[in-house]
């Protein structure tokens, strides 16, 4: 295995928070950016990021358009909503919660 | 939200599915640029970046999982996989498609007529809250005291001023609704259909015009004053093309020309189901109508109907007792009442219950409720048939496709999924039923439309049996309900695979070689089956009893000719009206191959006027009441009804002789003493020996039927026209010869009499009585009609059945072949089993149909529902087609050759 996987569920968490910060990207963009912010630990299974972003667009905590690329190729951008935002916030704390618990655990042990 | 972007993904999916496409070549392209510069191959870049980014066709599924449409995708994969295997077994597709459209079209088309008789609501605002004094069973004018369907117009006055639970109060005449006018100036007078309505009737339904106005109250104050009428939106459209200028025109009835000041709205027809008048005039006009009604005034002129709106909170039992009380006192404060101890009793004994008026009055309810009922029970035994039709081939096919479902297994298929797979085939199947079946149901209900108004000459009923929401709601539950029954079934067992012995078993399963559930729903379809052939029997047997019932007169070459003649504006009792009777009898009688002419008040079947009847010297019979019939001279000898002693009437019967009267043969027979003839005795009309009342017996004649063919004994009295003038409407012919020409000759006698006279509807005796027994006709054909679809389902499915068994079993017979069984031994194996089958559904069948019996006995005439003949002849019926459906595999086993049959195994 030569990537390490995320951890189930964590995806939408992941997408949610690099909108936040990158403000509009398509989808390549969003895969680097956690790449990349990962220090290359996290590789977001690529394909997966697709079912994720239409699933966020079901639950409009995203929204997207189309615009063009620096090398001038066609690209939906997609983009925080306030609905996203609050997701995220509910997600982050949520996470937060569950892994200083794993860790309480952890360290106790 | 959510759902609305949902539905647009669902519209735009190719869209999507583009732009899903591209976004995820983009991202591969990018990834296989960005190997590249990391100096990778080209072919290692691309071959890296496609195997980092997944199964693009996985990833696009869960993209549309994602929108929530996952389960819309299996639904339409299970849709075209089901109609493939249709497809790839199309004779039992065809089958059980034609089954299904005949089932569901059947229910269909009974629901539709109960539902428009029976079901639906008045279109009015409300209709919960209306309720009617009474139980509108009667129809006509009468001045009994104590009568609670009918009331006099005063009687409304009162009522509505009095009373306090009602928020509105409206009358509507009973009767008298056919008559003859013309619209605007045109040239012809034409048959017009008008409702004579207080002023409240509009507003106490609570409806509103689409044009002009309804009555004003103080329209219906003051009698004669305003000439005015409110039609009917159908009437607009059809006689004035919907005009918007409508509220110029007029409508001319005897000598009053009417105005219209407004339309009521499309579809309003009333209160009555199945009568939809072309206008509306106030009661304060009804004595400028051709019949000229003097009633407005008088307390006792009981002919209307009145119904009121409950006000909010008030319910039906408190409203009942303030308007008993109520009745009560109005209806003594008439300073014309007659108050004998008589009189005064049978007020005191009546009692005034309201009904329900939501759905309406209907004439037609009465008599086709009960039959609507009991065929809607016949259309569902025959679906249900269908059904258990249906699954049996399933159940055939389910065991010849347990390959098909082992394999799906093995390869992963959950069963639940499978199960979905053969209810969606049998839900297809059914849906497709149900359209054929509701086409058909439309058809069909013309058909029967034109039966139940009277046959092909009579003008249809204004009934809408057209598709609504609660027919559409009717055949959904029908159909879904349908697929289960059917499909569950099969699904179940088919679904149940070993899939190890599947696999290896791989032609046949002797699992269901037996087939004890196919041979249930078999017995089941014979026993259903059982009940409708012996149902359409009776029903068979009960048209026969009427048709052969002695009506008193000969029933064929008699010719009815309805003639309007309130048109000339004469009153029935003016010496012209009578002379010209006169003349016109006289006339007809003496054209070539004319037996004899006459009129009467009432021919077979046209209502009646009823009284009672004091013979002095025998105790006065109460609630016995005579039907009275005024006659011309030539009546009996027209209808050649024989008299038995006495006299009938002749010239001398005259306006300033005596009075008389023909009395029928029971009447003189119960009303007078034993071994004493009534002739040459007097009575008197009604229960007081008034010296005006009195009248000379001077015949007797045979009894006759007077309103229907299966009534019990009536007593009849008859008056000559020239002492008791009636405004006649209708001239009785018997004659030799062909009826077209006949009619004609008649109709130009009539008019060479008087040219004005409106001839209205020519036909004849014998069309009348099958009129009367519409019922009863209905009921015999289309049980018939049910019945043998019934017996020929069952039929199919036995064959069906053996067929496969014996299919199954070709193996063992060959070997019992070999071991040398003989043709007819096998053949009387394969028809041993048949003949259980048959025996079995029979015997169940019998029990069913005793139990099932006392349904039907009020719409049976002469013949008890248990009678055996009737259940002998139903059983003979189906065992014959069964045991001669179960024949054919029968003969088809005995002729197994043993080698090729061994030679399979």
């Amino acid at each position: 295995m030569k990537h390490n996987e995320i951890p189930p569920g964590s995806l939408t968490l992941l997408i949610l928070r690099t909108l936040a910060r990158h403000g509009t990207l398509h989808g390549y963009e969003i895969a680097e950016s956690i790449l990349r912010a990962s220090d290359n630990v996290l590789e977001v299974e690529e394909g997966s990021l697709y079912p994720a972003l239409q699933k966020m667009l079901v639950n409009n905590w995203v929204k997207a358009e189309w615009g063009v690329t620096k090398g001038n190729r066609r690209a939906r951008y997609y983009q925080l909503t306030a609905a996203g935002r609050k997701q995220l916030a509910a997600e982050s704390s949520n996470f937060e919660r569950v892994y200083s618990a794993i860790t309480r655990v952890l360290q106790t042990a | 939200m959510s759902i609305l972007r949902r539905i647009q993904m669902l519209l735009h999916r190719e869209r999507f599915d583009s732009e899903l496409e591209e976004e995820m070549r983009l991202h591969m392209d990018l990834r296989e640029e960005e190997q590249r510069a990391a100096g990778i191959t080209p072919e290692e870049a691309r071959r890296r970046s496609r195997r980092d980014f997944g199964n693009p066709t996985v990833l696009r599924e869960r993209s549309h999982a994602a929108w929530g449409w996952g389960w819309l995708e299996s639904l339409m994969q299970d849709i075209q996989y089901a109609l493939r295997s249709m497809m790839h077994a199309k004779a039992l597709t065809l089958m059980a498609l034609l089954s299904l459209s005949l089932g569901i079209g059947a229910n269909v088309a009974i629901f539709s007529f109960l539902d428009a008789l029976v079901l639906r609501s008045l279109p009015v605002t409300k209709p919960a809250e209306l309720v009617m004094l009474g139980k509108g069973d009667d129809a006509g004018v009468t001045d009994d005291y104590g009568s609670t369907t009918l009331y006099s117009y005063p009687f409304f006055r009162e009522f509505r001023k009095s009373n306090t639970v009602f928020s509105d109060v409206a009358a509507v005449m009973s009767f008298g609704s056919e008559m003859h006018g013309t619209l605007d100036s045109r040239d012809s007078m034409q048959k017009l259909t008008g409702d004579t309505v207080s002023g409240t009737f509009f507003s106490t339904l609570a409806v509103d015009p689409v044009l002009g106005r309804f009555f004003r109250d103080e329209e219906d104050r003051v009698e004669g004053k305003s000439p005015v009428v409110v039609i009917s939106y159908a009437f607009w459209q059809s006689e004035f093309q919907g005009t918007p200028d409508i509220l110029n025109h007029t409508v001319k009835l005897a000598d009053t020309t009417f105005n219209i000041i407004g339309v009521a709205p499309p579809g309003f027809f009333g209160i009555e189901v199945g009568h939809a008048p072309d206008f509306w005039v106030p009661m304060a006009m009804m004595q400028s109508l051709p019949s000229h009604h003097k009633g407005y005034a008088d307390g006792f002129f009981q002919s209307n109907y009145v119904f009121g709106r409950l006000k909010p909170g008030v319910t039906r039992a408190q409203a009942e007792a303030e308007t008993n009380l109520l009745y009560q006192h109005i209806m003594r404060s008439f300073p014309n009442g007659d108050w004998n101890a008589y009189n005064l009793s049978h007020l005191q004994n009546a009692h005034v219950s309201l009904t329900n008026l939501s759905t309406g009055r209907s004439f037609l309810r009465n008599t086709f409720s009960d039959p609507l009922k009991i065929l809607m029970g016949v259309a569902a035994l025959v679906l249900l048939i269908t059904c258990a039709n249906i699954a049996n081939l399933l159940l055939a096919r389910a065991t010849t496709r347990t390959h098909e479902f082992a394999v799906r297994q093995a390869f992963g298929a959950q069963r639940l999924r499978l199960i979905r797979q053969l209810l969606t085939e049998s839900l297809l199947l059914s849906v497709a039923g149900a359209v054929l079946g509701v086409i058909l149901a439309l058809a069909s209900d013309r058909l029967l439309l034109r039966m139940i108004s009277g046959g092909p000459d009579a003008n249809l009923l204004p009934l809408d049996i057209s598709l609504n929401v609660r027919l559409l709601t009717f055949t959904l539950f029908a159909t879904v309900g349908t697929a289960i029954l059917f499909g569950l079934m099969p699904a179940l067992r088919a679904s149940r695979v070993a899939v190890n012995e599947g696999l290896k078993e791989s032609r046949r399963s002797n699992s269901n070689a037996r087939s004890p559930l196919g041979k249930g729903l078999v017995i089941a379809q014979i026993a259903l089956s059982l009940v409708l052939s012996v149902a359409s029997v009776l029903f068979l047997r009960t048209l026969l009893n009427l048709t052969r019932v002695d009506t008193g007169f000969p029933r064929n070459s008699v010719l009815f000719v309805d003639v309007d003649s309130s048109v000339l504006g004469m009153k029935g009792d003016d010496p012209r009206m009578v002379a010209m009777f006169q003349e016109i009898e006289q006339r007809v009688a003496s054209l070539p191959q004319v037996k004899g002419a006459s009129f009467a008040a009432f021919t077979f079947a046209q209502g009646s006027w009823n009284g009672s009847m004091n013979v002095p010297g025998m105790p006065f019979k109460e609630n016995t009441y005579v039907r009275h019939n005024v006659v011309g001279d030539g009546y009996f000898n027209t209808m050649q009804m024989p008299l038995l002693a006495g006299r009938g009437f002749g010239p001398q019967d005259t306006a300033s002789s005596h009075k008389v009267v023909v009395l029928s043969e029971s009447l003189a027979r119960d009303f007078f003493p034993s071994g004493v003839s009534a002739v040459g005795r007097h009575i008197f009309l009604g229960k007081d020996p008034k010296p005006e009342k009195d009248l000379e017996v001077i015949g007797i004649v045979r009894d006759v039927k007077f309103e229907s063919v299966d009534e019990s004994k009536v007593y009849i009295d008859y008056y000559p026209n020239a002492q008791h003038p009636w405004g006649y409407g209708r001239l009785v012919v018997r004659y030799d010869g062909n009826f077209a020409p006949m009619s004609a000759a008649v109709q130009n006698t009539i008019h060479s009499v008087n040219r004005n006279l409106v001839i209205d509807h020519v036909t004849t005796l014998d069309r009348v009585i099958a009129n009367t027994m519409v019922n009863q006709t209905l009921m015999a054909q289309l049980s018939t009609a049910f019945g043998l679809l019934a017996v020929l389902l069952s039929a199919i499915g036995i064959y069906g059945l053996m067929s496969y068994l014996v299919g199954q079993r070709t193996g063992e017979i060959g070997i019992r072949m070999a071991l040398g069984a003989s043709h007819t031994g096998v053949r009387w194996m394969v028809m041993r089993e048949i003949t259980m089958l048959v025996v079995s559904g029979v015997a169940a069948g019998i029990v069913l149909t005793l139990l099932c019996g006392q349904l039907v006995r009020n719409l049976l005439y002469g013949i008890a529902p248990s009678e055996p003949l009737s259940l002998i002849v139903g059983i003979a019926l189906l065992t014959t087609i069964a045991l001669a459906a179960g024949y054919v595999p029968a003969r088809r086993a005995s002729r197994v050759n043993p080698m090729q049959a061994l030679r399979y195994e």
